[in-house]
Order: structure tokens, then sequence, then C-alpha cells
């Protein structure tokens, strides 16, 4: 089941099953869904994460309709089981991504659980979360040398590109 | 004093009435390479009994390590071969009590030790002896490529900042090639031979030693006996540093990288003609070069390379009269962005 008709025409691209049958699977993915909201960065299996991930974004997308809108509502009181979050959404969560267009959701793989059953894990979490970044970016330092050569290689550039211009 | 002037007076009648009896390329490296052997050994007798020192290793991970070393012997690279191999392979240059130090060059002194590689917060030293030591390997190759009937003198090359985007090696070539322009197939055998010379893995053997014996190695060629007067001059303690990488043999005020496997991508691109002086017709040699540390995509590297194609513009180092940093702005080169890098680059005592 998804949220929207063209999506609906799936066209072979089977949404996961998972749980107990599609009822159950629902009820975990609003769970699951319920929590991001609450703490905006969990941890979960793999298969879990992406398919919530969908359900994430699609929920932001109506709440950023706002809060006087029917379908948001209704879609908010469904998706968030525990409704002291629906402020939350439409106060905190929509005007942050008021300019983003989509992918408001990053997902990152981690290892493997150390459990029995192995199973991969991930973590999603909705942008702009006060948490330390997941991914910190690593950049090589502005004085190395093929750093420096780069420079120079840019300022003549600008130079050529002014002098042009003159 | 007076005995010494008078001893350089005298080899360098000796050196023009020998420059006259040429003696071919190979004899020529032999001799100096028997200097160079013959002064080492000399040095290394001098250690009678072996005397140990300490050396406190800086550096992340290694804050108060302590080394007990030998005395004259010990180098910074035998410091690096008693951590990980990481540490051999990967550092160019140690900096001992915070001045640069050659990884081949025996440690005198209790001190501490600081191995540096190319990827630290602070590279500038380790970028300013990797770009001197391409010159000096491209100095290297040009001396061996041409045939035993043409002459090559290797002028003292300039220091360029790594911002101006190509090393540069001033020469000399012999009067019969004045006409030559170097075709793309003449540089790309240079390239490969700088090629094998890396593959080879050669290290730089530095050595101090006092003007006398490096005019000794240097008898047959006038211009380097004139450099070694400069940098005999040049230098607080008077002495003159003599490097060795194969059977090459070659001066530098401050010191090289470790070896010349750290060189990955190397490339001549250009060999220019300057203009006419005293000795005949000065060329400028230039390549660019890339660690194996940081290597740079093909595509990248066209746009450097064709960059480093350009004659590199270098002002003239003694500056006898205007302020050399304000002359010197030359667009390749813009000295303001850089100034750690331009006061060694323009000696000036």
């Amino acid at each position: 089941m998804r949220l929207s008709l063209s999506t609906l025409i799936s066209h072979g691209r089977m949404a996961r099953r998972m749980g107990l049958g599609p009822k159950s699977r629902i009820d975990m993915l609003r769970n699951i869904l319920t929590g991001l909201v609450r703490h905006e960065r969990l941890e979960t299996t793999r298969a879990r994460a992406d398919e919530v991930r969908f359900y994430a974004e699609k929920l932001i997308d109506y709440a950023k309709k706002g809060d006087t809108d029917d379908q948001a509502m209704k879609m908010a009181t469904f998706w968030l089981t525990e409704k002291d979050l629906v402020p939350k959404l439409f106060k905190v969560l929509a005007p942050r991504f008021q300019n983003h267009q989509k992918s408001y959701t990053r997902m990152a793989r981690i290892p493997n659980r150390e459990n029995l059953d192995r199973a991969p894990m991930a973590v999603l979490e909705y942008k702009g979360n006060p948490f330390p970044p997941l991914f910190t970016p690593k950049r090589d330092n502005e004085l190395t040398l093929l750093n420096q050569l780069l420079k120079g290689y840019r300022e003549e550039r600008e130079q050529q590109a002014a002098s042009k211009v003159d | 004093m007076a005995c010494r002037s008078a001893w350089r007076v005298f080899y360098r009648r000796l050196a023009s009435s020998a420059a006259e009896a040429r003696i071919s390329a190979a004899e020529l490296r032999r001799l100096r390479n028997d200097v160079f052997s013959r002064e080492q050994s000399r040095q290394h007798a001098l250690i009678a009994r072996t005397e140990k020192i300490e050396v406190t290793l800086d550096g992340p991970g290694l804050q108060g390590s302590l080394l007990v070393m030998n005395k004259g012997l010990s180098t910074p690279h035998s410091c690096a071969q008693h951590l990980t191999e990481w540490h051999v392979s990967n550092s160019a240059l140690a900096l001992v009590d915070g001045e640069p130090w050659s990884m081949n060059r025996p440690l005198t002194h209790s001190c501490s030790l600081t191995l540096l590689t190319f990827k630290d917060s602070d590279p500038i030293p380790v970028n300013k002896a990797y770009w001197r030591s391409c010159a000096a390997l491209l100095g290297q190759v040009l001396e061996n490529a041409f045939k035993e009937e043409f002459t090559i003198e290797l002028l003292r090359s300039p220091e360029v900042p790594v911002i101006s985007g190509a090393f540069c090696c001033d020469l000399v070539l012999d009067p019969k090639l004045d006409t030559w322009t170097p075709s793309d197939e003449a540089l790309r055998s240079l390239t490969r031979d700088a090629q094998q010379l890396i593959q080879q893995n050669l290290p730089w053997e530095p050595l101090e030693v006092s003007p006398t014996v490096a005019l000794e190695a240097f008898t047959h060629s006038r211009c380097k006996q004139e450099e070694v007067e400069e940098r005999a001059a040049e230098s607080p303690n008077g002495r003159v540093t003599l490097y060795r990488c194969g059977d090459h043999i070659l001066l530098s005020g401050s010191p090289l990288v470790a070896r010349t496997g750290l060189c990955s991508q190397y490339e001549v691109t250009a060999l220019h003609s300057l203009s006419q002086g005293e000795r005949g017709l000065h060329r400028r040699a230039q390549g660019l070069s890339l660690p194996l540390q940081l290597q740079a995509h093909h595509t990248i590297w066209r746009r450097l390379r064709k960059r480093a194609e350009r004659l590199v513009e270098v002002s003239p180092p003694p500056a006898p009269e205007t302020t050399p940093p304000a002359s010197e702005a030359a667009p390749a080169s813009p000295p303001s962005e850089m100034p750690p890098q331009i006061p060694p680059s323009t000696p000036q005592q």
C-alpha cells in the first residue's frame, strides 16, 4: 500500500513483506515513524529503515500543507501514534523543510547487528537535527601540495577571465 | 683565511686548465662519487666510540615516546624503523628541534623529532623540500640524458613556490645545441628516464662537508664551484651540504626528501630558452610531479600539466637594487597569498 496513485501502480516494484501481514507491517512502520519524529534519529534494521523512509518523507510533504489542511491532519493523526507529536510535526518539522523540495531524511548503513541474526542495520534521521553529524566531511588540508597547485591554477584562470573581460 | 682563499684561486686555475682536457661524463661521475665516498668514510671513522642520545618523538599518537639512538649514526629514518612501516614509507622529512632535517642525515644530539608527511596539518616545509627534490631529480635526468659529445652545465636552480605550478631547473647546454628545440618525444624520453629513477627508489644521502671538499668534488665545473662558494657564504657555519642520489652528486642549501620513490606522477613538461648568459644560452627545464599520497585524476593532471608547460617567471634572486617581493609580482606566482613560501626563495644576504 502506497500513499498515492502513481506509486500504487508499482510496475513490479513491490513493497517488502514484513511483519505478520499488511496490517502488521503498517503498524510496525507507524511505530518506527513515530519514534523518528520524536527522536529525529534512530537505528533499525536496514529493510525497515528503507521502508519507513518513504513514509517519513511523504509525511513531511503533507505537513507542509499546514495544519488547517484536512488531508494533512488526517495523515498526521494516522501515522503518529503518540498524539503529542502532531504539533511538533506542523510547528517544527514543516517549517524546517520549507525550502527543501525533497529528501528530508538521510540513511546511513552501519555494521551488522552483533546478535545471533546478524541483521544488517541502518541509521535513519531527519536532516537538520541537533545531533552530531553522521558523516564527518574529510577534506584534505588547503595547504597540501595538490591543493596548492589547484589553487594556483584557479587563480590563473580567474586572472585570464578578468583580462578577457577588460 | 688567506691560505684558504689562495687555495681557492689555485683550485680555479686547476679547474680551468682541466676543463680544456674534456673528460667523459661517466669519468666525472666516478670522480665525484669517489670524493663523496672518501669524505663519508672519513667522517664515519671520526666516530670512534658509539655514544647514546635520547630522541623524544612528537606527532599524533607518539607524544612522549623516547628512543635511545646512536649519536652520529642513527638517522630519522632509523627512528621511523622503530615505529611502524607506515612511518617508514610515508615520512618525507623530519623536524629536529623545529628545523627541517633530511631523513637520511645522522642525528648529532639529543633532540625532539617530528616525522612529517604530505598530509600533515602544516605541510609547507615538506612541500618545499619535495619541490626542491623534484628539481634535483630533473637536473640528474638532464645531466645523464645527452650524448657524450655535448657538455651540460646545471646552474643553481631557482626556488619556486609550489603555487607557481612547476618546478624549474636552469641549465646551459652545449653551444652546438643552441638552435635545438626539444620535441615532445624528447620530453617524453626525459620523463621516462625520471620514471626509471623513481622506480629504483634511490635515497638522497646528505653529507655536510667543508667547502674545500666540495670544490674538490666539482673540480671540473666552474659554475658549480662558484655555487659552492655562494652557498658556503650563505650558510651560518660556512659548510655546504652535498647530496648523493644514485651516482649523481648535487648541492643543496636546504634538505631534500627521503627517497625518489616518494614521487608517483612525474612529468617533464617543457624546456624553455631564456636569455643569453655569460656561459651560453640559459635554458629552463620545467616539470610537474605529485607524491604517492596525493595523486590526481587524469583530467586534473592534464590541466595542471598544461599550466606547467608555460614558463615560470622567477625574479633575479640576489636582487641588488629594488625590493624583491614587490618586483616579483609575476602573474603566475602572486606572492601576497603565500607569505610563508616566499622568503626562502629569495636569499638576500
